[in-house]
This record gives C-alpha cells, sequence and structure tokens, in this order.
C-alpha cells in the first residue's frame, strides 16, 4: 500500500463582496468595496491509499466540494499543500488530469448532443486510450450494467439517472487511479442508486481505483465506504473507520415507544422524566437515545412503564445516519 | 503517452467537429431554417452596402468597387471568428453559473477543449458570399492575378481573421473579472462592423482608435492595401501578419489567466 493522496494543513479562502443593502448600499459599493474571507476549508490534513473508497462527509456548507476541487487542480490552496501521485494537481493541472476522473453531481461534462459512445470515442482520442484497453473497459461496462441502450442515446434525450451512469462510466473510462464523485446519487431513484453503487463498488474491486465520494445519503456510505472523514464549517472532525465509529457509538441504542395519549404532550412529559437523554418524535414513535453504558434500555422502560401506558414499542441499532448527525452535533473529537 | 502534437489537437478537433455536424443535420428542419435565414441575412448585408455606396463614384478616394473589395475582405476575414470561436459567447453564462468547471478537468489545452465544444456552421455562408464579393470587385478593378498574389492575399486574410479573434478573445475574456461583460463583448462585435470602411474616412481620433485600441482597421483595411494599393503601402499593412500574432497571444493569455485563476462556484 502506497499513499496516492497526501494532504497537509490544506486551507481554503474565498473572498466575497460584502454587499450592503437597498440603493444607497449599492452606490457605496461602487466606491468603497468590503471584502469578508470565508475560510471554506480549514486546516485539513489527510492520507489516502491507493484502492480506497473514502466517504468524504459533512453538512451543507462544510467544504466538501471545495475540498475536491483543490485535489483535481481546480482551485489554488490558499495554504497548506496537496500531493497526488506525487504531484502538486494545481501546478500540473494537465498531468494531474490524466491519472483522475471527476464527476460533479447534476452537472455533466458529457457532449450535450452526442450519443453516449461518440462521447467515449473523443474521451479514447483525448486521453490516449489504446484499443484494447477501451474494448476491455466497454466489455466490463457491459459485464456490471446494461450499457447498450444508453450507447446510442444523446445526452440531451437520457434521464437524469442515466446521464449520471453515463458521466460515472466516462470518469472510469481511462482507468484512472483516482475518481472524484461529487454527490453522485443526488435525485436518484432508489434502483438507480443501487445500480450505481454496484458499479462503484465493482470498478474499484476491479481496478483498485481510488474513490472520494461525497454524499448525504448514509446509503451509499454504508454500502461503499470502509473509511469516513467528516468535515464541518471546514475544520476535520473524525477520520477514521466505519466500523471503528460504529463501535464507538456500539453502547448507544435507540428505544422507540407509543404510549397512549397525544403524541407531543407525551413526549414533552417523557423529555421532562427522563433528563439527559435525547428524546425526538419520529414518524409517530418517540424516540429515545439510550447509552447503555449509563443506562440499561429495560430500566429505561421499566421507568416509562410506571407512569405511562405504552402501547407498542421497537428497539433499534444506531444507523450510520445517526452516528453522523451526532457527530455534526459535537459527539465526538 | 504520446506527446500532444497539433496532430493530437486537430484529431480531436475533427472529431468533435464531425459528430457535431452530424448531429446538427439530423435535425433537419433546425438546418434548413438556419440555412435559409444565414443567406437572407447575408442578403440584407449586401443589399444596404449597395444602397448606400452604389450612388457615389467615389469616398474619400475609394471607389466602389474598392469599397466593394474591402467589404468582401472583411465577409471572409470575420468567417473563422464566428465558426470556430462562437462558443466565446457562452463563456459568460458558464462562467457564471459554475458550468465552465467541467472544461477544467482534462488533460488538453483548456482553451484549446473549451473552444472546440462548438463549430457555427452558419459562417460558412458568410463566406461564400465573401468570396463571391471579393471574386467580383477584384475582376472589376483588374487587379491581375499570379501566385504571389494569391500567398499574398491567403496571408493577409489569415492575419486579419487573427485579429478578430484575439479582440474576441479578450472581450469574452472580461466575464472572468466582470459580471456584466456582455455588454463589453457586444461593443467589440458591433465595433467590427466598422472593419469594412476604409479608415481613412474616419476622424483622426477614431482612426487612432481603431488602429492602436481596438485594432479593428486590422480586419480589412490594412490587410486589403497590400492587395489593392501595392505602389503604396503603409508600414502597419506589412506588420498586420506580426500584429495579429502579438494580439492573439496577449488576448490568449488573458483568457488563460482568467480561467486559471477561476473560482467557480459553490457546489
Ligand atoms: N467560488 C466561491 N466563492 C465564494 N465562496 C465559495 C465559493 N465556493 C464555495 N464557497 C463557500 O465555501 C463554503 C463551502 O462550500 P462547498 O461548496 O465546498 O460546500 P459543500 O461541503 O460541498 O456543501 P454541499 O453539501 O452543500 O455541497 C460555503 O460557505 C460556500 O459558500
Ligand atoms: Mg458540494
Amino acid at each position: 500500500m502506497s499513499a496516492i493522496i497526501e494532504i497537509k494543513d490544506l486551507t481554503k479562502e474565498f473572498k466575497v463582496l460584502e454587499r450592503r443593502e437597498g440603493l444607497k448600499g449599492s452606490l457605496q459599493d461602487l466606491f468603497s468595496r468590503n471584502y469578508k474571507t470565508v475560510r471554506a476549508v480549514d486546516n485539513v490534513s489527510m492520507t489516502i491509499e491507493q484502492g480506497e473508497i473514502v466517504g468524504y462527509l459533512g453538512p451543507n456548507g462544510a467544504g466538501k466540494s471545495t475540498t475536491i476541487k483543490m485535489m483535481t487542480g481546480v482551485l489554488e490552496p490558499t495554504s497548506g499543500t496537496i500531493l497526488t501521485n506525487g504531484i502538486v494537481p494545481y501546478k500540473n493541472r494537465s498531468k494531474n488530469a490524466q491519472e483522475i476522473g471527476v464527476v460533479f453531481g447534476q452537472r455533466t461534462q458529457l457532449w450535450w448532443a452526442l450519443p453516449l459512445v461518440e462521447s467515449f470515442k473523443i474521451l479514447k482520442d483525448i486521453y490516449q486510450i489504446n484499443d484494447k484497453d477501451y474494448n476491455d473497459m466497454l466489455d466490463l461496462y457491459r459485464s456490471l450494467v446494461d450499457i447498450d441502450p444508453l450507447l446510442h442515446k444523446t445526452v440531451r434525450q437520457m434521464s437524469l439517472g442515466q446521464r449520471t451512469l453515463s458521466d460515472i462510466l466516462a470518469a472510469f473510462l481511462h482507468n484512472p487511479k483516482i475518481v472524484f464523485l461529487d454527490e453522485p446519487t443526488i435525485g436518484l431513484d432508489v434502483a438507480m442508486k443501487a445500480n450505481i453503487r454496484k458499479l462503484i463498488h465493482a470498478l474499484n474491486k476491479e481496478k483498485n481505483t481510488t474513490v472520494i465520494l461525497t454524499t448525504h445519503d448514509m446509503g451509499d456510505v454504508d454500502a461503499l465506504c470502509q473509511r469516513t472523514v467528516i468535515i464541518d464549517k471546514g475544520k476535520m472532525l473524525y477520520d477514521n473507520d466505519i466500523e471503528q465509529l460504529k463501535k464507538f457509538f456500539g453502547s448507544y441504542r435507540i428505544l422507540k415507544v407509543r404510549p397512549t395519549g397525544e403524541l407531543e404532550t407525551q413526549a414533552e412529559s417523557i423529555k421532562n422524566e427522563l433528563e439527559g437523554f435525547s428524546v425526538r418524535i419520529m414518524d409517530d414513535w418517540i424516540s429515545i437515545l439510550v447509552d447503555e453504558e449509563k443506562a440499561g434500555v429495560m430500566d429505561v422502560l421499566g421507568r416509562l412503564q410506571r407512569s405511562y401506558k405504552i402501547k407498542d414499542m421497537q428497539l433499534e441499532e444506531i444507523s450510520t445516519e445517526e452516528v453522523i448527525k451526532k457527530i455534526y452535533e459535537g459527539g465526538v473529537n | 503517452m504520446k506527446k500532444k502534437d497539433l496532430r493530437f489537437y486537430l484529431r480531436i478537433y475533427f472529431k468533435i467537429l464531425a459528430q457535431d455536424l452530424k448531429s446538427k443535420m439530423s435535425y433537419r428542419a433546425d438546418f434548413i431554417i438556419s440555412t435559409i435565414g444565414m443567406i437572407f441575412t447575408n442578403i440584407a448585408g449586401f443589399v444596404s452596402f449597395w444602397i448606400i455606396f452604389r450612388n457615389f463614384p467615389s469616398i474619400n478616394g475609394w471607389s466602389y468597387y474598392e469599397m466593394l473589395f474591402l467589404y468582401g475582405f472583411s465577409l471572409i476575414a470575420l468567417t473563422p471568428v464566428q465558426c470556430l470561436f462562437d462558443n466565446n459567447w457562452n463563456l459568460r453564462i458558464a462562467v457564471y453559473s459554475g458550468d465552465f468547471i467541467k472544461y477544467c478537468f482534462r488533460p488538453v489545452n483548456l482553451f484549446f477543449y473549451y473552444q472546440s465544444e462548438v463549430f457555427d456552421i452558419k459562417g460558412l455562408g458568410q463566406l461564400a458570399f465573401g468570396i463571391g464579393t471579393l471574386a467580383y470587385s477584384w475582376h472589376h478593378l483588374g487587379l491581375g492575378f499570379d501566385i504571389l498574389m494569391l500567398l499574398k492575399l491567403i496571408v493577409f486574410l489569415i492575419s486579419a481573421s487573427v485579429v478578430m479573434v484575439a479582440l474576441q478573445n479578450a472581450a469574452a475574456a472580461t466575464c472572468f473579472w466582470i459580471q456584466n461583460s456582455f455588454y463589453v463583448l457586444d461593443l467589440v462585435t458591433r465595433f467590427k462592423d466598422y472593419a469594412k470602411y476604409p479608415i481613412t474616412i474616419f476622424s483622426p481620433v477614431f482612426r487612432f482608435i481603431f488602429t492602436f485600441i481596438m485594432p479593428i482597421a486590422f480586419i480589412a483595411y490594412y490587410p486589403s492595401l497590400v492587395i489593392l494599393r501595392p505602389d503604396n503601402i503603409e508600414i502597419l499593412s506589412l506588420f498586420s501578419p506580426v500584429i495579429a500574432v502579438v494580439f492573439f497571444w496577449i488576448s490568449y493569455k488573458i483568457w488563460m489567466h482568467g480561467a486559471l485563476r477561476y473560482n467557480g462556484t459553490g457546489s
């Protein structure tokens, strides 16, 4: 194993114009401008090995896309260093581009008016892929997804899901060392999501391609990522195995109850009764997050049964989504 | 990995071009209508030229056929910018919306890759009109014809085209810095209409502007002097190929500078 991406103390700041309000403000803006610096990425460091699938997670505006743009060489870091394949992406954009593939959510990079297969042929020339590798790759694609109906469709005629699938295929076409996928499953239905996850998983196994994936869909994380890196407001919060993360929260379980009476008022009163527990209403259930190291689930249930009449109950393991949410809220360091 | 030489780029260019034409022709109604539109645009341009100048035997020492020569010359010289660099018109939107980022991920020259996306076939009609007009006036002027003249014509036509391309690149690239760059591009495009007149009919102020600041006089006037008035060529005429190369290089640098510092939008 060798490091394919090395990031050290990476920071990116944007200067944005602070616009004043109203007509008077606009006039003032003409003469004196107020710039504000936004620190989109703040002192991030990580090392990624060849062949890993890394889930790069964080709430909206956390700085995920900005980090990816720096790794692809499109943005210049304000400070800190990045090495991908041993080169500085921003300074050797073209050389770096040869070794990476990129998909940016709903922005297709394919030629709008051309059938997919013609886009592939142009990419074959641009990346100088030889005939054998090209045909092998198409055969591999065929074995994974049903591409033949897509090949002769123009990109503009495709549905969003088909287009995303095509973009992902195009990103892997030249067998790059790293593929960046920024929200590849956004807006897709369950079947297409499953399709795309299967594809990414298989290509990673088959070609040992490193994949950096951002998503808000925990299904993607559960299906694909051994490792997650979490950032918020530009700062790194967590970088570890997903299993490790779950283990950390392993003592947490979710107890769901449905008492008689009105749900909201009951939830309020349970909240008062169980001080220090996180109590929420979720789809007709009152859900209580229980840390088993502090109190057993059965004890909690027993306490509740003394004061309420419980119609129904459920016990759940904590999901990845809950874990991540907990981290966003500042659970781990 | 082979070196990315001119052959590499031409190959990609023609591949994209061929596919693009194929797809455009498959929308037949679209294709026919835009062809008809293009013919009428050119006829209208020619008729207005004819109405204005037919009644004057000469303007500032320029005969009707010499004016016609300039007109044809400028039509030809403006073809490459129309056909090959039309995507400059979409640059502002791409930059504003953040779509421009998609051009930044390929291992080829960014300027080339961006411009290669669009080939505007309508420009070819203009080329045909231009050649017709030029040949017609050439004949009436009794300029004679030999290989040397043809060579000169080609060299100076190319320099003229390159000047226009340079102007447009620079104007389009302003969108990397300012938001309302449409007006800059539009202004340059409007000014290029003056390219078809001999610069001597303008006042000295405009003569200076059109030569040194917005050098549209190099799109037809200076280069065609070499053919039309070979006996007393202005020094600027002879230099126009050099000037064209310099302008193009500067505009390319501006364009690339803007593109490389492009920050994109949040996503
Ligand atoms: N070109 C830009 N100019 C100014 N500010 C920017 C620019 N791009 C991003 N930002 C700011 O940087 C921060 C991080 O944005 P970024 O797009 O990286 O977030 P993200 O993690 O990808 O979020 P999301 O999940 O919503 O896609 C945001 O506050 C955003 O407003
Ligand atoms: Mg994003």
